[in-house]
């Protein structure tokens, strides 16, 4: 590799924040939808499909994003917190429907 | 930190595209060959050579073999850590009966789940499940593996790894990382156009297995992107399990929800229930599907909470002239007969989901597809394969000079990955012939034989990978790939042989009655020996030939 401060630890934060990062927000995406939409009308396996949809596309764009940023900590910070606030939107949106 | 974006992209491609790469190989190989599954069946259980049949009779046929039916030791045994205290003897409360067949199965597929009593989680469920020959009802014998439907198509989703589902997560994570190795492999090159018709087979190994590593990612990008992430759809309920975790009430309120809309019952009554003509249920829904101008076949029959007042009877109509696993349900009450409810056309939503599970699932009657099917499949296998050569090649030499082994261990993963796993596959066809009709006492059964020689083989296979590869180390051709070449060869020509031995089925006659299913596994086979003739061949002019000097250099991006 060319880049000579490629260390392990820079590789296993990427890959830390890439995976379990990109994971928490692809969760509070689909967390969101399903209780979102279904909010909206839409019909529950059906929500739940185009979150999925949406969701694994929004999991590969946030693992090659953990790589490509060059401010780990911030991007880290909006995967996780991220996904953190819309399980809780999607949380308080259940409790409101059932 | 990386240089740059493109380095970035780059070194994710190399290094994520190698760790992954070989669980991607047995994907794509397996899932290739699940394009003909049930094909695959015919070949390894000859008592069911037959041509496909519609559903039979429920009444004079398939009640009294599902009220026969219950869980085997194989089924309790997954059931009993579920449970507090011990496992009824016998399961008397089945909560649902359900029929499966294909235009392609001849053997009709029958599963029976039982309520369990005192169990931790009141939905869970025992299962028993039953093959029988429709023509008769007699019961395939249990010991016989369904090569195709039951063995390669699981490996190609969950490695056969069923503990706790790892095989699903492993496999899920290597699809993303498909999706990954795709974007990152056209943020490397840009010249995506010119790659389609780059190919320089004169060239040395490294240019030439780049170019084909090129050429088969670009020529079947739509494909390979399509197929890695529909099936992370479909298995996203595995992945993501909101709805039934966080969102669980929401999910159980919706199922309630739905009971009152649908009217069929979402709990049992309580309250014992006969169980109406179902033959005339399955006769009343074909006459709705013809005067809605689709005529069709039952592909699937379920009945819902057995022998209680809220049962219900859901007829499906065979998929097979449509993309979309759009099955056009009709239910009735299994006491009466009487119609509870038509499915209504898919909401757009719904056919999008169809159409994109459909498509990787294929139901449908299209010979040609299938075929396109296995090309798209076997060029994604030939990109993840170049990608592996291409790695090693472009290190041997620079590894063999440091004198550190790491194109060594990687080349040794790739035979072992690439050419051994075709040996396991052809070994575990070889022993499916050769093994006695009944495995003697004391020995496990005849599938799961099969399967042992299968993951054995595999495992001699990369044995002999890793001790023929030490060349690599000295920056040469490892010999265990033309060797394994020969060994496929070989296998791929004894197995249709032992076919023919075994049943008599050889070629002139399954070709001449156009049996396909064995036909077409049989020529496969012998396809793929002389290929791998062809291509033992090729590595042995290889070996002699003095090794290049010359390492051109290789368009920048390439980590």
């Amino acid at each position: 590799m060319t880049a000579s401060t490629l260390t392990p630890r820079h590789i296993a934060s990427r890959t830390a924040v890439a995976l379990l990062g990109g994971y928490a927000f692809t969760w509070g995406i689909v967390a969101l939808g399903v209780a979102g939409l279904y909010a909206a009308g839409m019909e529950f396996h059906d929500a739940e499909h185009l979150s999925y949809i949406i969701g694994l596309l929004v999991f590969l764009t946030a693992f090659l994003v953990a790589f490509a940023t060059r401010a780990l900590g911030r991007t880290a910070l909006v995967l996780v917190g991220g996904g953190a606030l819309m399980s809780a939107v999607a949380w308080w949106l259940q409790s409101l429907l059932v | 930190m990386f240089p740059n974006f493109r380095h970035s992209m780059a070194w994710l491609h190399t290094w994520f595209g190698l760790a992954l790469g070989m669980v991607l190989m047995v994907v794509f190989f397996f899932g290739t060959l699940s394009v003909f599954d049930r094909e695959i069946d015919r070949w390894a259980i000859p008592d069911t050579r037959y041509e496909p049949q519609p559903m039979p009779s429920f009444d004079k046929m398939l009640r009294p073999i599902f009220e026969d039916m219950q869980p085997d030791a194989a089924a309790r045994a997954m059931t009993a850590p579920l449970v507090d205290g011990p496992l009824p003897a016998h399961f008397d409360t089945p909560r649902s009966w359900g029929a499966y067949t294909t235009h392609r199965d001849p053997v009709l597929l029958l599963f029976a789940g039982y309520e369990v009593p005192g169990a931790k989680d009141h939905e869970t469920a025992i299962w028993a499940n039953r093959t029988v020959d429709p023509r008769s009802g007699v019961a395939l014998p249990t010991d016989r593996l369904k090569v195709g439907s039951e063995f390669f198509y699981p490996l190609h989703y969950s490695l056969t790894l069923d503990w706790k589902n790892v095989g699903y997560w492993i496999v899920g994570f290597s699809a993303l990382m498909m999706l990954m190795a795709l974007v990152t492999g056209v943020i490397m090159h840009r010249k995506i156009f010119r790659e389609l018709f780059t190919f320089r087979p004169k060239k040395n190994t490294q240019r030439s297995m780049l170019d084909l590593h090129n050429l088969t990612g670009v020529a079947a990008l739509p494909f390979h992107f399509f197929f890695a992430f529909t099936g992370l759809v479909i298995f996203a309920y595995i992945y993501f399990p909101v709805t039934h975790t966080q969102l669980t009430p929401l999910h159980d309120h919706h199922e309630m929800m739905e009971a009152k809309e649908t009217g069929l019952p979402h709990d049992r009554a309580g309250v014992p229930a006969p169980l109406a003509s179902v033959d005339a249920m399955v006769l009343e829904a074909q006459r709705r599907w013809a005067a809605k101008g689709m005529a069709g076949d039952v592909g699937y029959l379920n009945l819902t909470h057995v022998g209680d007042a809220n049962g219900y009877v859901s007829v499906y109509r065979a998929g097979t002239d449509r993309v979309q696993l759009a099955g056009e349900g009709i239910h009735f009450k299994a006491s009466t007969g009487e119609l509870l409810r038509e499915d209504p056309p898919p909401t757009v939503v719904a056919r999008i989901n169809e159409f994109l599970t459909g498509l990787h699932l294929q139901h449908f009657k299209h010979w040609l597809l299938r075929w396109f099917y296995v090309l798209g499949g076997l060029a994604g296998c030939a990109c993840i394969a170049t990608g592996l050569f291409f790695f090693v090649e472009k290190r041997k030499r620079q590894h063999a000079k440091a004198g550190t082994s790491g194109a060594r261990v990687v080349d040794a993963l790739a035979v072992t990955v690439v050419t051994g796993m075709l040996v396991a596959t052809l070994c575990m066809l070889i022993a499916n012939r050769l093994l006695p009709d009944t495995m003697p006492d004391g020995w496990a059964p005849r599938g799961l034989m099969e399967k042992y020689f299968f993951w054995g083989a595999w495992v001699v296979a990369g044995l002999h990978a890793w001790l023929r590869t030490a060349q690599v180390a000295e920056g040469r051709l490892a010999p265990a790939w033309r060797e394994q070449c020969l060994a496929i060869a070989a296998l791929a020509v004894a197995a249709p042989v032992l076919n023919w031995i075994t049943t008599g089925d050889h070629l002139l006659r399954t070709i001449g009655s156009g049996y396909w299913p064995v036909a077409g596994a049989d020529l496969f086979m012998l396809t793929g020996a002389v290929l791998a003739a062809l291509a033992a061949r090729r590595l042995q002019r290889k070996a002699r030939s003095p090794v290049a000097v010359k390492n051109p250099a290789l368009e920048a991006g390439h980590a």
